[in-house]
């Protein structure tokens, strides 16, 4: 005979973790397992719960409250009892502990709980606060850090234990299942401990590589570390490259999307499973970290099939950018001349009749980006005497005044002056007419750049 | 299933709040002043809808007994407008819990109305409600002492010169 189990009449999966005591008593009461006369006494005892934790609350100076503060204390009280009935591990013990004692003492239970998860969350934060992943990424740090140090802080178990107060921007990979107050905070940092641990396998700047394969300007985005640093790792083991290193390159993800081409989710998860299995034994991964990685897998599974049949699996598995190698386009635009030697030379340009006088006087008189620019604006040049100035101008320097005088969007356009639309429109014009080469040049400088060599 | 706070009306807490108010007969006999049980179940009820109507909720006996004892030697009350008075004095006391953000105790809220009640309202409740518990109120909310006086008066007196 194998391993007799008990008949569970309450399946665990039907109740809810953010509000277990309330799903567990209608569970209960719709199979029968608990009396019209049973229900009616587990709420007035929590009403007399309630009554007691208001008058703490107002620390006995008034006898009423407003509604919303007396639903948000029997919020915690059933969050609390809750707590402690989740300690079963077969919910029908806890619906028989539901029947045989007064919520006074599961209220006091659940409270002991509740401390001593407070005391194994903050240890586990202190853990995850000594290995924190280096990482450029703001979300990162301001939840793991500042938002988890500031739930401590505003946490009060006894009138509110149901509440979170921060948002936890920061995403974690793995789903989990809905939970509230520091029953979260403490699932939320065993996610968070088990990702650093595998991250720390490898170098921050190899993450950092990575990462920037996928956006170079990653610090401002809400985006999960772990997801490319595991499928980066599990394509170093499909590919045979070197896992340390996350070294992919289009080739391997040449060779990754063949291997899952046409293959259904569950084929897609068992080579992972495997993938994975042979990465836990070349990095002597953990038992639990490695029990993590594999509750990623189906997630993985299902965006690798999705990513194959939208051709974007280099969106998935990242190459490695070196965005600090890219060539820079550095441009000064000089000083600008004193005010009343320009407004005569604005003044002789606007006195003259042909273009070619105009443009020799600028040649002559102008010797910087800065008065140039000044002079496109302030001269009541027309659309064909500016084109015609600025062919004269090197791409580095047409760029750098792309860079300052992008196209505004439609809105923008109204706020801009007649005299810089004018400008805006003859750069883009003038941009329009390039080669397709020199445009994407242009392009390119102006999506890294900063400004431009010397103009004297 | 949801637990719901309201299960808290039920008659038996009526009747017991009922008694609480008649035993302060005992007390109010000496000033002339006297409940009958129809005037108190009134009284209750009051209480029910002034909490309801202010969003509140009260678990113990509630305020009517120590609005009935501070209030019964005052001299603007008498047989005549005694329960009137306490109906009125009940809405405006809980209007005022929250107009004040519950920063101030139970039973300072109803010595500052007795206070003002007999003092410079001089048993106009319209003034008391209006204009004392609403300057008490400001002054509260924005952490200046119970007695402060802003200056808008004296400001509106000279525009008015």
């Amino acid at each position: 005979m194998g391993n007799i189990e008990r008949i569970k009449r309450i399946k665990r999966a039907k109740l809810n973790g953010e509000y277990y005591f309330q799903s567990l008593l209608e569970q209960a009461y719709e199979i029968g397992m608990l009396s019209d006369a049973e229900i009616e006494r587990i709420q007035l005892d929590c009403l007399s719960l309630l009554a007691r934790q208001t008058e703490l609350y107002n620390k006995g100076n008034s006898s009423s409250v407003r509604l919303e503060t007396a639903q948000n204390i029997l919020a915690s009280i059933m969050f609390t009892i809750g707590v402690w009935l989740k300690t079963f591990p077969n919910s029908d013990d806890a619906v028989a502990e539901m029947q045989h004692s007064s919520m006074e003492s599961l209220f006091q239970k659940g409270c002991r709980r509740i401390d001593q998860l407070m005391k194994s969350t903050k240890m586990l934060h202190s853990a995850i606060l000594e290995n924190l992943v280096y990482t450029e990424n703001i979300f990162y740090s301001s939840t793991i850090v500042d938002g988890i140090n500031g739930f401590f802080k505003l946490y009060n178990p006894f009138f509110s234990a149901q509440e979170i107060h921060i948002t936890a921007d920061y995403p974690v990979y793995n789903p989990t299942e809905k939970l509230a107050g520091i029953e979260f905070i403490q699932k939320y940092l065993e996610c968070i401990y088990c990702e650093n641990l595998f991250c720390s396998y490898f170098s921050e700047d190899d993450i950092h590589h990575l990462i920037c394969g996928y956006d170079a300007h990653y610090k401002d985005l809400v985006i999960n570390i772990y997801e490319p640093v595991l499928a980066a790792a599990i394509g170093c083991v499909l590919t045979e490259t070197n896992i340390h290193r996350l070294d992919i390159t289009p080739s391997s993800i040449k060779i990754i999307n063949c291997l899952f081409e046409r293959k259904a989710k569950h084929e897609i998860t068992e080579i992972l499973m495997e993938a994975c299995n042979q990465l836990a034994q070349r990095m002597h991964l953990s038992n639990p970290l490695t029990q993590y990685i594999k509750c990623s897998l189906p997630q993985f599974a299902g965006s690798i099939k999705n990513a194959v049949h939208l051709q974007t699996l280099d969106k998935f598995f990242l190459v490695p950018a070196y965005p600090e190698n890219n060539p820079k386009l550095i441009v000064s635009f000089g000083e600008k001349m004193d005010n009343e030697k320009y407004r005569k030379i604005v003044e002789e340009i606007m006195q003259c009749r042909y273009l070619s006088d105009k443009k020799a006087i600028i040649k002559r008189e102008i010797h910087s980006l800065y008065d140039l620019e000044d002079v496109l604006l302030d001269a009541e040049l027309s659309e064909e005497e500016t084109i015609s100035i600025l062919r004269d101008l090197s791409l580095a320097e047409i760029t750098a005044l792309i860079k300052k005088h992008p196209l505004p969007s439609t809105l923008d356009r109204y706020e801009l002056k007649q005299s810089e639309a004018t400008l805006c429109r003859c750069l883009h014009e003038l941009i329009a007419l390039l080669p397709a080469e020199q445009q994407e040049m242009v392009k390119r400088a102006v999506a890294v750049g900063q400004c431009v060599i010397c103009w004297e | 299933m949801a637990l719901e706070l309201t299960v808290l009306n039920t008659s038996l807490v009526q009747k017991q709040s009922v008694n609480e108010i008649l035993k302060c007969n005992e007390v109010t006999v000496n000033f002339g002043l006297v409940l009958t049980e129809k005037q108190a179940l009134a009284l209750v009820e009051t209480r029910l809808f002034a909490l309801k109507e202010n969003g509140r909720i009260e678990f113990s006996g509630g305020v009517i007994n120590k609005i009935i004892y501070e209030f019964c030697n005052s001299f603007y009350l008498s047989m005549h407008n005694y329960e009137k008075a306490l109906h009125e004095l009940l809405e405006i006391f809980y209007y005022y819990k929250n107009e004040t953000l519950d920063l101030i105790s139970d039973d300072d809220l109803i010595k500052n109305m007795k206070t003002a009640f007999d003092g410079v309202c001089q048993g106009s409740f319209e003034l008391l409600a209006g204009r004392e518990l609403d300057k008490l109120a400001r002054n509260l909310r924005y952490g200046y002492s119970l007695d402060h006086e802003d200056d808008m008066s004296t400001e509106e007196e000279n525009d008015d010169g």
